[in-house]
């Protein structure tokens, strides 16, 4: 066994255990420790990458060398592996863009706390990400959520603790559904792997025992992990959440935490039950249904909503129904579409909290009156701004328009789901293009007498460099957008 | 693959970004810049030249293609030349070597030189790109980088009004090339490929049963491509953001950016759709009805302005009309039209704005009323104005008169019940009106009558000094104007090859 191949049980061990030692650091150390965890995280990723892709197939570690059906085991391809690279890259810049804020928001005394949440998060997802076995996952979407909640009422007004408050509730019914789905699959297959379910799950399928159950462990797995991820009925927590918190937990948590689920409810289609019995039952209908409800209707919230953050957050509704939509075809095409949409969400949606922070701090508030003019004291995060809605309406050169391109591709020669797709598609992009032009209009609406504060680029160090790599992600990701979609392609195919 | 196609669209690309991070620099540094330098004029006009001529030979020179990298699969950046890209292509070259020359005098005086070249260097380089597009989706990504790079041309002077002028001018042309995104995706359901030939791409059997869905994509398409030509119900944007952008920015604006809207039109229509499937259909009459509304209102609204500017701007929704109207009926006359008045609006139309311009650089004066008398003054300058105007308004021998005509006996040609004799109906009256509100301002300067009398004396002798470079383009396109309309027939011959060619081949497939 090569070196290379330990490393997603090494970074999964860093983060976890780096949690802990921040907790008897200062602030400062914290911090630090906790941008090298990120940055060596990544970098483990990349090499991780580097040699899937060079072997060409995934590889299988097993803790502790027990052999299955009894050990625990970590399963890597190569989408495994650009993901964690992926959300590393994320993290690190949200992190970068939310450091004034963080010190704003955060007491003294517990801002060495908020680095054992963010690496126990980070611990969480690549755990979410790498993991082979289902009850494992279920473990750290337990640990994903604490350390959520804490990421959320750090920031200390009544405020936060209500989203709190919803966010725990909301969210541990949904681990709650997901725990009784995996006891369900448990119980007719006497597994926990994910290989070995799998297989016991084609031998029931073909002989067609204990069907119902199957479903029924099915819907369950799919409503809980769409309630956390925030899949339109299921979203009332969410606005809060996201607005309230302080920024690099708004960023982290919209562009990351959902998407883990999303990567776990992948793996629970194409690993655990297997594509095809996902696509034979219905459940995958009723996540389609739901995605393009929740494209709408995030959008129709995030229109009449005037807070800035908070529409910033339904609009995050909104993506989330994308994604939902693309898995609801229930074809390659449309998985692809939604994992490129969940890569250009991340780096769109971080990209707007940040710099809509950047355009509220030069302004006397979040409400929409406020930040008239905002694009013109604060340059940059007027710019980054204006980026990242042409991204989210789907501007070409920005990675949005080649989701929706995607997404629509996915749907053509679909049958009954063709025409909903691309009428959804067409509102939902009008309705985009209302809101964040709407906003962008007004940030670049001249205000005669200045309210507010300018912000120069030399200001904010940080959360410039933030945005700009940012904007470049965005750019890379829209105007090269051939190389990622084969890594996802060979990615999947190594999936299952 | 022909690499000298790719060189007029990257060099102006590539030039205009390297202008604007050093414009970026400069302002950062605090250094002001007033101003055109000698520098700044060489290096400008210079790639401006060197990439008017690549395109023009690549235009010219036989049927060229590049691809670049795939943005998806089967789907690559692709880039081809065919009749419309040629004949585009070369009304965007001629325009801008003329506006160049006359910006560079314009903008002696006005800030921020750097970053209008900047654009101007950016919009040239993709207009070529959108002219040579040999697919939809590029043609598409082409069309939105027009609009964004267009519109810090709109906001250039930085006064509130233009501001939201460009606001107004980017929201609508966004929701409008959504409008054409909403038909791609259908397009490339019920199409065998995006990319453009000529007659269409629609597989007809796959459409079998969904006619209905179908045409409802293609109207929205065209209402989408149509707000940038200014077509009704959208064309509220057009008259408030044109005028706003200094003037040789209003002139190309005016002249050839609301012809890409044509062009994407043309693409989508005949090139993907094809008029097969739009033959009688209400789509074609939903599309002549509000083509025909849009000339009328448009010189309606034209007459009864008082800014010059303005004026010229409703006139542009009014004219660029006919042309969707000469297209809409599917008509070879008609094309052919459709196809000079392409040409002789976006010279006429150019040569009228740079006018505006020089009435309001030198004179700075804006309204219609203030003018008289000034043919004392600058008798050039209001000959040229003359010869515009009468083109425009299309009375012979000047440029208007013939596609005018082709367009009259097309609409009587073609088979289309009504439309046939209320289509040259309302031209004629539309160019009464054209003449109503071009004319008074030639009658007015040379005979101002008298209290013209006194406004004439006011404009001193210094102030009519105009320079060589804003004079020479506008003689040059008045000129152009009235020999186009003696010696009309390569070009006649062009256009209706062209039309033949686009509709005829339907008899072969």
């Amino acid at each position: 066994m090569e070196l290379v191949q330990n490393f997603p049980f090494m970074s999964i061990i860093l983060s976890l255990f780096s949690g802990p030692l921040c907790s008897i650091l200062n602030g400062k150390w914290a911090k630090r420790v906790n941008t090298a965890v990120i940055i060596l995280v990544g970098a483990m990723s990349a090499a991780v990458l580097v040699f899937v892709l060079d072997t060409g197939e995934p590889f299988i570690y097993r803790m502790g060398h027990f052999p299955a059906p009894w050990g625990n085991e970590i399963r890597v391809g190569v989408l495994e592996a650009f993901m964690a690279g992926f959300f590393c890259v994320i993290m690190l810049l949200c992190m970068m863009g939310g450091a004034r804020e963080r010190e704003q928001h955060i007491e003294e005394s517990k801002r060495n706390l908020y680095y054992v949440m963010v690496n126990l998060l980070l611990c969480s997802l690549l755990a979410l990400i790498y993991t082979n076995d289902l009850f494992t996952a279920y473990v750290f979407v337990e640990i994903n959520t604490i350390s959520a909640c804490g990421l959320i009422m750090i920031r200390q007004t009544g405020r936060t603790i209500e989203a709190a408050t919803r966010y725990m509730i909301m969210s541990l019914l949904g681990s709650g559904l997901l725990l009784l789905g995996i006891c369900h699959l448990y119980a007719v297959t006497g597994h926990l792997l994910m290989s070995n379910i799998a297989q016991q799950v084609q031998v029931l399928a073909a002989t067609y025992q204990y069907h119902t159950t199957l479903m029924v462990a099915l819907g369950l797995m799919s409503v809980g992990l769409a309630i956390k991820s925030a899949l339109y009925p299921f979203h009332a927590w969410l606005p809060d959440a996201y607005g309230y918190s302080t920024l690099s937990s708004s960023a982290i948590l919209s562009s990351l935490v959902s998407k883990g689920y999303i990567f776990l409810l992948l793996k629970i289609f194409y690993r655990v039950m297997g594509f095809q019995v996902v696509t034979e039952s219905r459940v995958v209908n009723v996540l389609f249904v739901f995605g393009i409800l929740g494209m709408l209707m995030g959008s129709v919230n995030a229109i009449r909503t005037e807070d800035l953050k908070r529409m910033i957050s339904y609009s995050s509704v909104a993506q989330i129904g994308y994604i939902y939509m693309g898995l609801g075809l229930a074809t390659e095409a449309g998985t692809v579409a939604s994992i490129y949409h969940v890569l250009s969400h991340a780096a769109t949606k971080s990209l707007l909290f940040v710099a809509a922070a950047g355009l509220t701090d030069a302004s006397r508030g979040n409400h929409f009156k406020d930040i008239t003019g905002a694009g013109y004291r604060n340059k940059l995060a007027g710019v980054a701004f204006t980026t990242g809605s042409l991204s989210m309406v789907g501007m070409p050169m920005f990675s949005g328009f080649i989701s929706k391109l995607f997404f629509a591709q996915a749907a053509v020669g679909h049958g009954v789901k063709m025409l909903p797709t691309f009428i959804a598609l067409a509102i939902s992009t009008i309705l985009n293009a209302i809101y964040f032009m709407k906003t962008v209009i007004r940030i670049y609406t001249p205000m005669p007498k200045s309210e507010g504060r300018t912000i120069s680029i030399e200001e904010q160090p940080s959360k410039s460099a933030a945005l700009l790599l940012f904007v470049l992600l965005n750019l890379i990701l829209g105007l090269n957008s051939e190389p990622v979609i084969r890594l996802i392609q060979s990615g999947l195919k190594m999936f299952d | 693959m022909d690499e000298l196609l790719l060189i007029p669209i990257g060099l102006p690309i590539l030039a205009g970004v390297v202008l604007l991070l050093s414009s970026f620099l400069e302002c950062r540094r605090g250094v002001g810049t007033i101003g055109v330098g000698k520098g700044l004029s060489i290096f400008v006009s210079g790639v401006i030249g060197i990439s008017a001529v690549l395109a023009l030979t690549a235009a010219w020179q036989g049927e060229g293609e590049a691809r670049l990298f795939s943005l998806l699969k089967g789907i690559p950046v692709y880039f081809r030349v065919d009749e419309a890209g040629r004949l585009f292509v070369t009304l965007v070259s001629i325009v801008w070597l003329l506006v160049t020359v006359y910006a560079l005098a314009y903008m002696k005086e006005e800030k921020d030189g750097k970053r209008f070249f900047g654009f101007w260097l950016l919009l040239y380089g993709v207009l070529v790109g959108l002219d040579f597009a040999g697919n939809l989706v590029t043609m598409y990504f082409f069309y939105e980088m027009m609009t964004l790079a267009s519109v810090p041309l709109v906001l250039h002077d930085g006064s509130r009004e233009s501001i939201m002028a460009a606001l107004k001018y980017l929201f609508y042309s966004l929701c409008g090339a959504y409008g054409g995104l909403f038909g791609i995706f259908f397009l490339y359901r019920y199409c065998d490929s995006l990319t453009f030939a000529p007659g269409g791409t629609l597989n007809l059997n796959a459409v079998q049963g969904q006619e209905g869905i179908l045409l409802t994509a293609v109207f929205v398409m065209i209402l989408g491509f149509g707000v940038k030509a200014g077509m009704l119900p959208f064309h509220a944007w057009l008259p408030t953001a044109h005028p706003v952008a200094p003037s040789p920015a209003s002139a190309v604006l005016s002249s050839v950016i609301v012809k890409s809207g044509v062009l994407a039109l043309l693409r989508a229509v005949f090139y993907i759709v094809g008029t097969d499937f739009l033959r009688g259909t209400w789509v074609q009459y939903g599309w002549m009805i509000l083509s025909l509304l849009t000339v009328f209102v448009g010189s309606l609204l034209a007459f009864r302005e008082k800014v010059f500017k303005k004026r010229l701007a409703y006139s542009t929704v009014s004219q660029v009309s006919y042309i969707l109207f000469g297209l809409s009926l599917f008509e070879a006359d008609a094309m052919t039209g459709a196809f000079l008045h392409v040409v002789f609006h976006a010279f006429v139309k150019c040569g009228l704005f740079l006018t505006a311009g020089i009435f309001l650089h030198c004179l700075h004066r804006q309204h219609v009323e203030e003018l008289g008398g000034i043919g004392k003054r600058m008798p050039v300058m209001l000959w040229s104005y003359t010869l515009l105007s009468l083109a425009l308004v299309g009375i012979p021998p000047a440029c208007g008169f013939i596609s005018k005509w082709y367009l009259g006996l097309g609409a009587l040609q073609s088979e289309t019940g009504i439309f046939s004799w209320m289509g040259p109906v309302i031209l004629l009256v539309s160019a009464l009106l054209t003449a109503g509100y071009l004319l008074p301002v030639s009658m007015k300067g040379f005979f101002p009558g008298k209290e013209g009398k006194a406004a004439e004396i006011m404009v001193s002798e210094e102030e009519t000094k105009c320079s060589f470079g804003m004079l020479l383009p506008v003689v040059l396109l008045g000129g152009t104007a009235i020999l186009a309309g003696i010696f009309p027939n390569p070009l006649i011959r062009y256009a209706s090859d062209f039309a033949g060619k686009l509709l005829g081949m339907k008899g072969l497939g």
